[in-house]
Parts: structure tokens; sequence; C-alpha cells
């Protein structure tokens, strides 16, 4: 006999959805038959915006397009700037760079760590990751002034140099985490509940993943290598030791677990950058603000946030504003057709689970 | 760079020159190769890319209004996983009445890229079947990433002050009635416009 279909909106304002948006579902009993995104309750025109600010004004606005994780923003704007104009940035700048880029990543996993078990019902998880995440954002604080948003990775360069005794600091809480994360194993990976719940639900195939436009951990986790630090290097990414992990299986789990991975990865390149880090200049210059005209032309930059590929297609017109900044984050896939699909067949009550995994955020699909 | 190490960069070129007729191309940087062709070409040339050429993945697609020109420039940007390249198809329509083949039938994902070109710039794809409504909710305006809309002259237009902040102006137009004195604007000073 065949259920009877019934209408639900999960969101805009609901504990399981990652930001505001809505997803309307179709279901026969407790399984998903059709799923609909729907966005605009967080459209904020950062696009528009730029265009009517100049080069430097801009770059106080991309930070806010993504809470969690604004750095990959700021060095996606700034990069592209340099490229339009021919910039040079000094090698102690782009080392800071990758620093806060991997500081970012770090604290983008540990929220996640948050959102993934809290919406499998593991509260305790959230607890600690938040908490420990704190540790990340003091040091941000030290360094930049803000916990959040820091607007410290600007055209030319970054806005300070590091602070006395940052290293050393930097160092304690990434030997702290290290620790940390073998009780996040005991708690998340070897608990029953988690493991049942992530496995098997949620798969991406991997011989479409490409096509679909997967990008990051979710492209990883179908056992796909790819990543723009190693594809596509920028900064100083391709000096340092690192591996791209990829998992067969492209569900909740290896997703998981790929994230898993690449949080010891990234304080391993914390470590590197603090060691190998140059002495000099953090700074070029740039020419008074309101009289800074870029030359006319178009670049696209990439950047490996924590959810994926984010990307800026930049285009100048040779005066002192913008003349289209247009930003692609992973979300703008991952959020909508992937989401639309990948929940068809799945249980109402892993739409959040799901959400979490791919690392939907919806600030980069309307931005 | 050497030109030895832009080989995969330049082969792409070569053959897209042979099979198509091309507005222009060039191989921008190392990973980055563009050409520029013709609306009508758009799908023959992406579906060449894709099946022929191995940029398998459609990584953006962005429009920029040219308004001086009378033109809207979209970008199709593809990625070749294997050979690591970007690959940029721009074209350009007119901005009034523009239209571009759909093309989410080569990619899925491009049917999100099109209905918000659709709604923020005007742009119609033939044969895009999709939700009407995207970002914006009962919008009866000009699409809003237009050049020519003005965000401040709708505000003013659209919305009132919330009631006991009617007065609610420019900071710097107070310090001047206060002080008497006539403060620069630099912004105003230093702009283009």
């Amino acid at each position: 006999m065949r259920e009877k279909s019934t209408t639900l909106y999960i969101g805009p304002q609901h504990p399981g959805i990652t930001g505001n948006m809505m997803v309307k579902l179709q279901v026969e009993g407790d399984t998903i038959v059709k799923a609909e995104t729907h966005v605009g309750y967080l459209h904020r025109g950062f696009e528009k915006l730029m265009e009517r600010r100049n080069w430097l004004q801009s770059f106080t606005i991309v930070c806010r397009i993504c809470v969690p994780e604004p750095d990959p923003n700021e060095e996606n704007y700034s990069r592209a700037v340099e490229e339009i104009e021919g910039r040079e940035v000094p090698e102690r700048a782009k080392y800071i760079r990758v620093m806060t880029l991997e500081l970012a990543r770090i604290a983008t996993y540990l929220l996640w760590y948050g959102g993934q078990s809290g919406s499998a019902g593991l509260l305790t998880m959230g607890q600690w990751s938040v908490g420990d995440r704190n540790y990340i954002l003091d040091l941000f604080e030290d360094l930049t002034g803000g916990r959040v948003y820091h607007m410290y990775i600007w055209p030319g360069g970054v806005r300070r140099d590091l602070p006395e005794g940052f290293k050393e600091k930097a160092l304690r809480t990434m030997d702290y985490l290290e620790k940390r994360l073998d009780d996040y194993d005991k708690l998340l990976f070897e608990n029953s509940i988690f493991q049942k719940r992530a496995k098997g639900v949620g798969i991406i195939d991997k011989n479409k993943a490409i096509e679909w436009g997967v990008v990051g951990p979710p492209l990883r986790g179908c056992g796909i290598q790819s990543d723009v630090r190693k594809d596509d290097p920028y900064e100083v990414y391709d000096k340092l030791d690192f591996e791209v992990p990829a998992m067969e299986g492209g569900d909740v789990w290896t997703r998981a677990l790929v994230r898993r991975f690449e949080i010891r990865q990234s304080i391993n390149l914390v470590r590197q950058v603090l060691d190998k880090m140059p002495g000099g200049e953090y700074y070029n210059k740039i020419p008074n603000p309101h009289k800074w005209t870029i030359p006319a032309g178009d670049a696209f930059v990439k950047t490996e946030s924590a959810r994926g590929e984010f990307g800026y297609y930049m285009v100048s017109d040779g005066g002192n504003k913008p003349r289209r900044v247009h930003v692609k984050g992973p979300a703008y896939v991952h959020g909508i057709t992937l989401l639309e699909n990948l929940l068809v067949g799945e249980n109402v009550a892993d739409v959040s689970f799901i959400m979490n995994s791919l690392g939907t955020c919806p600030p980069e699909i309307e931005r | 760079m050497s030109e030895n190490n832009l080989h995969n960069e330049q082969k792409l070129l070569n053959l897209l020159e042979k099979k198509f007729i091309l507005k222009g191309g060039s191989v921008r940087r190392e990973r980055r190769v563009e050409v520029k062709v013709e609306p009508k070409e758009i799908v023959p040339v992406l579906l060449y890319a894709k099946e022929n050429s191995g940029y398998t993945a459609f990584t953006h697609m962005s429009c920029v209004d040219w308004i001086e020109d009378g033109e809207f420039e979209v970008v199709y940007i593809l990625w070749h996983p294997e050979e690591k390249i970007n690959f940029f198809v721009k074209t350009r329509v007119s901005r009034d009445n523009g239209t571009l083949p759909n093309i989410d039938f080569i990619w899925r994902q491009a049917n999100t890229y099109e209905r918000e070109i659709r709604e923020m710039f005007g742009i119609q794809f033939e044969g895009l079947v999709g939700r009407e409504e995207f970002i914006l909710e009962d919008w009866e305006h000009m699409p809003p990433m237009r050049r020519d809309f003005d965000t401040a002259k709708f505000v003013e237009k659209t919305y009132f002050y919330r009631p006991g902040r009617e007065d609610a102006k420019d900071v710097r137009e107070y310090v001047q009635e206060r002080t008497d004195e006539e403060l620069p604007d630099f912004a105003k000073k230093y702009s283009r416009d």
C-alpha cells in the first residue's frame, strides 16, 4: 500500500540546519522522496556592496561572508587583487597567511565536530570541541585583535607581524590539541551510535562526484585525491610537506574520517610554518586607499577551505572600486544540487546529519 | 614560467582554434587558459571540453555587467582534474533581452548558477527549467545586480525609517551643523564617479 505523502519544512530557523535556509521535504512515512533547498533568508548583497566601495573598504566586507571560517575569503580577495595588480607579497607574509589559514581550518573542524555529533544527538562532543576552539580564537585575538572576524590578510601581505611570544603560545596550543584529539576519537569515532548513524548514510557516487561539482572533504571521502593546496598551489603550500587523504566509501563516515585526519595534518602544518618562517617584511604597502586604482583585468583564485574549494572571480575596470567580485563557496553546489539529490531515499532524522557532513553554509549560497 | 611548462595549456588552445571559430584565446598564465566565443558556440565548446578534452569539472559561472558597452559578459570556468588547468570560456550578450543557451544538461549544478544570473541580471536561458525564485522573493523591480540599479535610491524609496529614527542621517552632517565647519568628504573627492 502506498503511504500518504506529506510536506515538511525544515528551517529557516531550526537547530539542525546549518544557518538560515530551508529544506522543503516530501516524505512518505519517514523516508524522503523529494527535497528542495530554498534560500533567500540571508541575502546581504555583499557583491553589490563591493561594487560601491573602494578596494580597501571591500576587503573589510569579505570576511563576513562566512562566520565559521572567514580567512579563506580574505586570502582569496587579497590574492585576486594582487594577481590583477601584479603586487608582490613578502615571503614572511605568505608564511603567516598559511598559518592563519591552517589555524582557521582547525577551528572550523572543531566547530564541525560539534555540529556533526550534535546532529546525531551526541551533545558532549560539541561542548568539548567548541571549548577547545576557543584556544585557537585566543591565538587569533593575539594575532589580529579579533576572535571571529580577523580582517588580517589584506592586499600586499598581512596587517601585523606576529606578536612577541606568539610562536611559543601557538606551539603549546598545538601540543594540547593533538592530545585532545585522542579523547575526541574515544568519544566520537569509537562510539557505536555515531558509527551506526554515519556508515552507509548520504552516499555520494564516486564516478559522478567530480562532474557533480563535489569538492573538499566530501570529494576526498569518495576516494578521490583532490586538494587545491596540491593541485593549484598558492602562497607557500608547495614548500610544505603534507599529504592529501582520500578514503573510499563516500558516506558520512568517510567524510568524518577525512576531517579527522586533516585536523592532525593542519596541526603539523602550523608547526612546519612556524619552524620555517623567514624574517623580514610582512607587508608591501599599498598607496592611499582613496587613490588606489587597480589596472583593468580579471582573475580567478582558489583556496582549499575546510569545506572545500573556495573561489573568487574578480574583475577590475581600472578604477578605484571592483567592477565585480563573485564569490564561489563550496556550499553553492553542496547545499543545493548535491543535497537535493543525496536526501532522496534517506530518513528525515538524517537531514541535518547529512547537511553537517557536507559542510553546508548558506551565506556562501547567497552572498 | 618557460614555454615548455605551458604545453598542456597551449594544446587545448590549439585544438579549439582548429575546431571552432574563436573571437580570442590566450594562455593567461600557468593553469589558466581563456577563450572568447559567440553565444551560439557555448554549448559545442563546453561539450567538446568535457567529452574530448577532459575538463569534466564545472567550477564556476559568473556574469559581469559592462553597461558602457551595453553588454553582459558571462564566464564559464571549467577544471581539468588530471592536468590541473582552469579553462575560462567567455561570451558576451546584449543587456537588452540577452539570451544564452542552457547548459544544465551538461553539468546539472549549472542550473543554480543560471537561475541566479537570470534573477540578478535578467539574462534568459533557453529552456531553463527550475523554480522561478531563487534568492529574491516577489521581486518586481529591475534585476538588482545590474550596474544601473541604485541600491541607496531603492532603499530610500521603498523603506521608511523606524518611528523615532526619522532624523537618522550621516554623522558628518551632525558635526557640520554643530561646529559650523565644512568637513572634507574624501570618498567623494577621490571617487571616479
